[in-house]
């Protein structure tokens, strides 16, 4: 059978193109010609769902990456893992055959680590993560390394500061599927009930492109909850908290992270934000500090965005990797022993190895009051305040 | 052995092949043995998607889900109960399979959209389960931990080791690809992709080959799914969403559907686009996009088909083989019983909306009669003959061929009884020699199933008696000189005459020809009657249907016409075409001339 | 208290986006046959063009709705020429496939231009809500429902009344039989993928004022576009209106008194009953197959 699209196409077209490929493919499939002090491969979701994230810890990476401290240059190309399971664990050992790694900075994206961890052990790198998904620093493996608090520290932040703080004693607990809202769904669900407080509605059902929330609001309001907390990704949470306002629901909202990232902050009139809260392992555009002003204001100059405290993570722990090697560590083994047992004064907080691998133990609940779109810090958790028995 | 290397493209493919396996051997990094293990997954998904979407040709959604299955099936068996991998293995395979047995029957009698939609339904139900059943799945953050393979105490931890494994199923799974289409079992499956009805009226049973094709697709994709997820040591809701399956579709198209080589070829490329491009970052997926685009407007056929024309370009076309030695004729199936007429129709009536397009027909075939069916446009001749055949069901009445009623049997069945049938647009196969096309006649009567031909050695037994069969029935309708000559680019009155040797191969007792002359000049008329009277002599009864008066007039014993889906007149010719109520639906009210069967003749 | 009345009405809403949404993708069924699943990329793509807009022109949407109507149409022609024409001799899944390649191209297209965030398009007329008796509508649905309305009576009449309408039933049925009696088949089929495009933009500005509109959205879409025309009857358009209604009841309605999940879940399963009891759809013909 003739296909018309193939008419016109000269066969030596064909012989071309098709030698041309071959050499470009066998050109880009050869490794990159090292010639700095070190390489650190950055390996993270720049497209695919998780790529607000990724692209976020990929400035803050590169932010650092680009002011390494002792007059070092390192190499640090970017892999897009593709939010996938499969495709993080291939980018990752790409990256880390690429060269000799000291160390690599990689995804936020909870799934994403898992299929990774047992890449690092084979490679024996240290992965520098940002991920709150607990069970990462919890399976054993020594080679990975968090700069934002545990999730299972942070949603006891998350509790406490509703049930204490706030007094609430009818919770409604909402998550979405994503792999970040069920882990995080289920840590809160345990953390209520360690505090006495068992939530009168529950739902972790929600799919992460729902738009009509109003069933899951009718539920809410039939439960007689004095209290909603979210925990899910920035699209439906904006959707539950827009759309209750609407409704002219009055309860506190206290949500996750997600909400606090200042793509998601400009989805809202700032009145819709009145009487919203969340937690969050540092806030960054609310500039507390100085040390921080001065950090965000780079940002915003180097990259033209807000920053949000997953590129402030993501920067602190690849900065304090940075100084360690300018201090002399030079292979993957030393990086990591001293990770294990180095405190390093960062931006944010001060980052500790509690031995498993979790450096951050820090995190703030924020709060809007509906005059702008940027929170105020209304409560601190450190240290032992995120661990319930 | 050398003409089987050089023709076609298996010489460069072989080469290829040798290369990458040294490429392999000798010089692959641990991420280069990792890349490669992904490609022999994923060919062996495809391998199985072919079976479904190429062989049978049709577009099922659910090649992920089984994939996805067959991984959850090993993650939640090896982390929950510690079984391994030879416990894990085989239940990953049987659970997708028990799932397509049960869909199978409803969703398979669904016609195209509808086909895929429903696998694509059943695959939306397995994704939320996974993602919600969290207890028992992991949810949507996956099963972690799932150890490396074991064998009688070999654990294959290295990559290298896991790389041999992988491509060792792989061989397997185009072993068993290569035992099922190469016969002729897999002829029938080409017969029912390119022409259903043809298939049908040939004796196929169509239900049972995509049924078949389905299993097996569930079957290599659990497979894979399985070895997934034993490379990846997790499994997640990833492993079987749309995602996958876009990339399952795509390495299949562009590697070529139907082609083995082809499901090689396509996950390499596929995978290695992947990789090559995400170092592009933000464009990564852009430029992948666009290139599996660009192959897929530039290469039809698939890459292997691709490189097969090019092939031909620069080389011209591989020899042709040589037709068998030996005819043989084709036996006739015995009758159950005895009986009075060969077929009988009665009161057979069938309606298309408003329009009885059949209304009250009855009549009674001896049998070796040669028995003309005429009648103005839309009087509903070709619909009785699809009402015989069994490609229609009627509403009303019977239908009885020797014997044995057969009014609302499936065609495929009517067909194996001793029925053939040509159609009035020509359906044949062009990309195969005429020989071949006849030999698919064999392909619903003789066609083994699927058991047999994956264990058939040597060359198939079937296929070559199918081809010698075919040869007796070229030789009777007087083509053997052409006989190994692709169809497409014989003469319409040859192919016509392919046609009706294809009917006679499947060794019928009736013959239904629908408009056998049309388009034939008066010479091959001639011709064409004459073989149609040999038929007759050896005992096979005719039906033609004809507009041509003087083709019948040399042929016919008897005559029966009909119009708007009554029969007004049978008989014997002449006073048929005396009839008046004959000469009013013809030539309308007024005439009173008998129709004409030749110039001068009165 | 949100009352049973109030979750239909809110589920009536949200379905008049679905219903654009699924017009569009029947359109192009029904001139062309292709199942063209870049559909709620398309969908996504003028939810992005009315937000790129309305940062231009801060006016409400119902002004920026034409020229996101005329931009889309463009996009759907190029997709035409790019998907579609290059492939029209071949099997059907094809297309399929050269769509769903395009899909990603898009998706991906958005992240470089846009950034990977949620945006917000400007509302129609302004933001809000009103009462109609006990009812809270919002303003943006209820502009959503007037403008489905039109649009899906106006595609009606154009497809059964018009002589351009009956070209291009005549252009899916036969190409080459209506190329042949001097039917302007390619300009058609292109026209045709232009306006089931526009079709697919508007509802996205419409969505993407209340839902918000970010690259990786249109892929449930389109699979809701296709699941409505299947329970409707392949072609029909009421049925892809019914169908899109059907879904959008059972995310609102339903899942207000089961879980979501169990509610998406019973979906899928009526859906595969559908298939088991009517497998033609609800308005669809049963086709005897022809020698």
């Amino acid at each position: 059978m003739k296909n018309p699209a193939l008419r016109g196409f000269p066969t030596s077209w064909r012989h071309g193109s098709a030698a041309m490929l071959g050499l470009g493919l066998l050109a880009m499939s050869s490794g990159l010609a090292q010639s700095a002090d070190a390489y650190l491969p950055i390996v993270m979701p720049i497209t695919g769902f998780m790529s607000v994230e990724g692209g976020s810890q990929r400035n803050g990476a590169v932010m650092a990456l680009e002011h390494a401290p002792g007059g070092k240059t390192i190499d640090y190309p970017v892999f897009d893992t593709g939010t996938s399971a499969t495709g993080a664990a291939t980018a990752l050992d790409k990256a880390l055959s690429n060269g000799k790694p000291i160390a690599a900075a990689v995804t936020v994206f909870g799934t994403e680590m898992v299929a990774m961890m047992p890449v690092a052990a084979e490679y024996k790198v240290p992965l520098l993560t940002i991920s709150g998904l607990a069970k990462i620093t919890e399976s054993g493996n020594p080679y990975i390394f968090r700069f934002l608090p545990n999730d299972r520290e942070i949603k006891v932040a998350h509790a406490r500061y509703v049930v204490e703080k706030l007094k609430k004693t009818k919770i409604a607990l909402i998550s979405d599927t994503t792999a970040y809202g069920q882990g995080g769904f289920a840590l809160l669900q345990e953390d209520f009930t360690k505090l006495g407080v068992k939530p009168v509605y529950e739902d972790s059902s929600i799919a992460p492109d729902t738009k009509d929330m109003s069933p899951l609001l009718a539920k809410v309001k039939a439960s007689g909850a004095d209290a909603i907390v979210v925990h899910s990704v920035a699209a439906p949470m904006a959707l539950i908290v827009k759309q209750a306002k609407a409704a002219g629901i009055t309860l506190p909202i206290i949500n996750s992270s997600s909400i606090v990232e200042p793509t998601a902050t400009a989805l809202f009139e700032p009145a819709e934000l009145n009487g919203v809260c969340a937690e969050t392992p540092s806030a960054p555009e609310t500039r507390a500090t100085p040390k921080i002003k001065e950090w965000a204001d780079a940002y915003k100059t180097r990259f033209g965005l807000e920053p949000d405290g997953l590129a402030l993570g993501q920067y602190d722990g690849v900065m304090m990797v940075l100084t360690l090697i300018a201090k002399g560590a030079k292979t993957p083994e030393d990086l990591r022993a001293a990770l294990q047992k180095e405190t390093y004064e960062g931006v944010a907080m001060t980052y500790k190895s509690n031995g498993k691998g979790d450096l951050s133990h820090d995190a703030e609940i924020v709060c809007w009051d509906g005059t702008s779109r940027i929170p105020k810090v209304v409560a601190h958790y450190a240290g032992a305040d995120m661990v319930l028995k | 052995m050398l003409s089987w290397l050089l023709s076609g493209i298996r010489l460069p493919l072989v080469l290829a092949a040798a290369a990458l396996i040294a490429y392999a051997l000798f010089f692959a990094s641990p991420y280069d043995m990792r890349i490669l293990t992904l490609c022999g997954i994923y060919a062996l998904l495809v391998l199985g998607f072919q079976f479904v979407f190429g062989h049978a040709g049709a577009v099922s959604l659910a090649q992920a889900t089984f994939f996805g299955i067959g991984g959850y099936i090993t993650g939640i068996v090896a982390t929950h109960f510690g079984a391994g991998f030879p416990v894990t293995f085989p239940l990953s395979i049987a659970g997708p399979v028990l799932l397509a047995v049960v869909v199978a029957v409803p969703v398979l009698k669904l016609e195209e959209h509808y086909f895929s939609l429903a696998t694509l339904g059943i695959g939306l139900v397995v994704l939320l389960l996974a993602i919600q059943w969290s207890d028992i799945t992991g949810g949507t953050n996956g099963l972690p931990g799932i150890p490396s393979i074991e064998l009688a105490g070999f654990v294959l931890s290295d990559r290298r080791s896991v790389l041999y494994f992988v491509w060792g199923l792989v061989l397997v799974g185009c072993l068993i690809s290569y035992q099922v289409t190469r016969g002729l079992y897999g002829r029938a499956f080409h017969l029912m992709r390119e022409d259903r009805v043809a298939a049908s009226a040939l004796g196929v049973n169509i239900a049972h080959l995509r049924f078949a094709a389905f299993i097996l697709s569930a079957a290599y994709g659990g497979a894979a799914g399985a070895l997934m997820a034993h490379v990846i040591h997790v499994v997640s809701p990833e492993n079987l969403d749309l995602a996958l399956m876009v990339t399952c579709l795509t390495m299949t198209v562009i590697g070529g559907r139907t082609r083995i080589a082809g499901a090689i070829l396509g996950s390499i490329l596929i995978v290695f686009l992947r990789e090559w491009f995400r170092v592009l970052e933000n464009y990564y997926m852009i430029a992948y996009g666009v290139a599996a685009l660009s192959v897929l407007i530039l290469a039809p056929y698939g890459l292997v088909g691709a490189l097969e024309r090019l092939r031909v370009l620069l080389f011209g076309h591989s020899p042709r083989p040589n037709p068998p030695q030996v005819p043989e004729q084709a036996p006739q199936a015995a009758p159950a019983g005895e009986y009075d007429h060969i077929l009988a129709a009665r009161d057979v009536t069938l309606a298309f909306g408003g329009v009885r397009a059949l209304d009250g027909v009855s009549f009674n075939l001896r049998d070796g009669e040669i028995v003309g069916l005429i009648g103005p446009n839309g009087s509903g001749k070709t619909t009785l003959l699809n009402v015989i055949s069994g490609l229609y069901v009627c509403e009303q009445g019977q239908v009885t061929f020797r014997g044995q009623d057969i009014t609302n049997s499936p065609a495929y069945l009517i067909s194996r009884r001793g029925v053939a049938r040509t159609f009035q647009h020509i359906h044949l196969v062009d990309e195969l020699s005429a020989l071949d096309n006849i030999a698919l006649a064999r392909a619903g009567i003789d066609g083994a199933g699927l058991l047999k031909s994956i264990s058939t050695i040597g060359s198939d037994r079937r296929l070559e008696r199918a081809r010698r069969i075919a040869l007796a029935a070229a030789e009777r309708l007087g083509i053997a000189d052409v006989v190994m000559e692709p169809c497409g680019g014989l003469p319409y009155g040859t192919r016509r005459r392919v046609e009706v040797a294809r009917a006679i191969a499947t060794g019928p007792a009736l013959v239904l020809l629908d408009e056998p002359a049309a388009g034939l000049n008066e010479q091959e008329q001639l011709d064409l009657a004459e073989r149609i009277k040999t038929f007759a002599a050896d005992g096979i009864t005719m039906v033609v249907v004809e507009h041509n008066l003087v083709f019948l007039a040399a042929l016919a014993e008897r005559l029966i016409c009909l119009d708007r889906g009554k029969v007004i007149a049978a008989g014997l010719p002449d006073a048929v075409r005396r009839d008046p109520a004959v000469i009013e639906a013809y030539l309308g009210l007024g005439a009173s001339e008998p129709l004409p069967i030749a110039a001068g003749v009165p | 208290m949100i009352t049973l009345l109030q979750l239909v009405i809110n589920g009536l809403a949200l379905g008049a986006a679905y219903a654009l949404v699924a017009l569009g993708f029947v359109f192009i069924v029904n001139a062309t046959g292709a199942v063209n699943f870049a559909h709620g990329d398309l969908v996504m793509a003028g939810g992005y063009v009315a937000f790129g807009l309305g940062a231009l022109a801060p006016i409400p949407a119902i002004y920026l709705l034409p020229l996101v109507a005329i931009l889309m149409f463009v996009l759907g022609v190029a997709l035409a020429l790019l998907a579609y024409f290059p492939l029209i001799n071949r099997p059907p899944s094809t297309v399929f496939i050269s769509t769903l390649l395009c899909g990603i191209i898009l998706q991906n297209a958005f992240v470089v231009l846009f950034g990977p965030q949620a945006h917000a398009a400007p509302p129609l007329l302004k933001s809000g809500i009103t009462h109609i008796g006990e009812i809270e509508i919002s303003i943006q649905a209820m502009g959503t429902m007037v403008v489905a309305a039109i649009l899906i009576a106006s595609q009606y009449l154009l497809f059964t009344r018009t002589q351009i309408g009956r070209r291009l039933r005549a252009t899916a049925e036969d190409r080459q039989m209506a190329q042949a009696v001097g039917i302007p088949a390619f300009a058609l089929i292109a026209s045709t993928f232009g306006l089931g495009t526009a079709l697919a933009g508007i509802a996205g500005a419409l969505l993407a004022n209340q839902f918000f509109v970010y690259p990786t959205g249109g892929i449930p879409l389109s699979v809701y576009a296709y699941i409505a025309v299947v329970i409707g009857g392949w072609g029909s358009i009421a049925g892809a209106v019914i169908g899109a209604m059907i879904i959008s009841l059972f995310q609102v309605v339903v899942s207000a008194y089961v879980s979501y999940a169990a509610a998406t879940g019973l979906l899928y399963m009526t859906l595969l009953l559908i298939f088991v009891v009517r497998p033609q759809g609800i308005f669809g013909e049963r086709v005897q197959r022809r020698a």
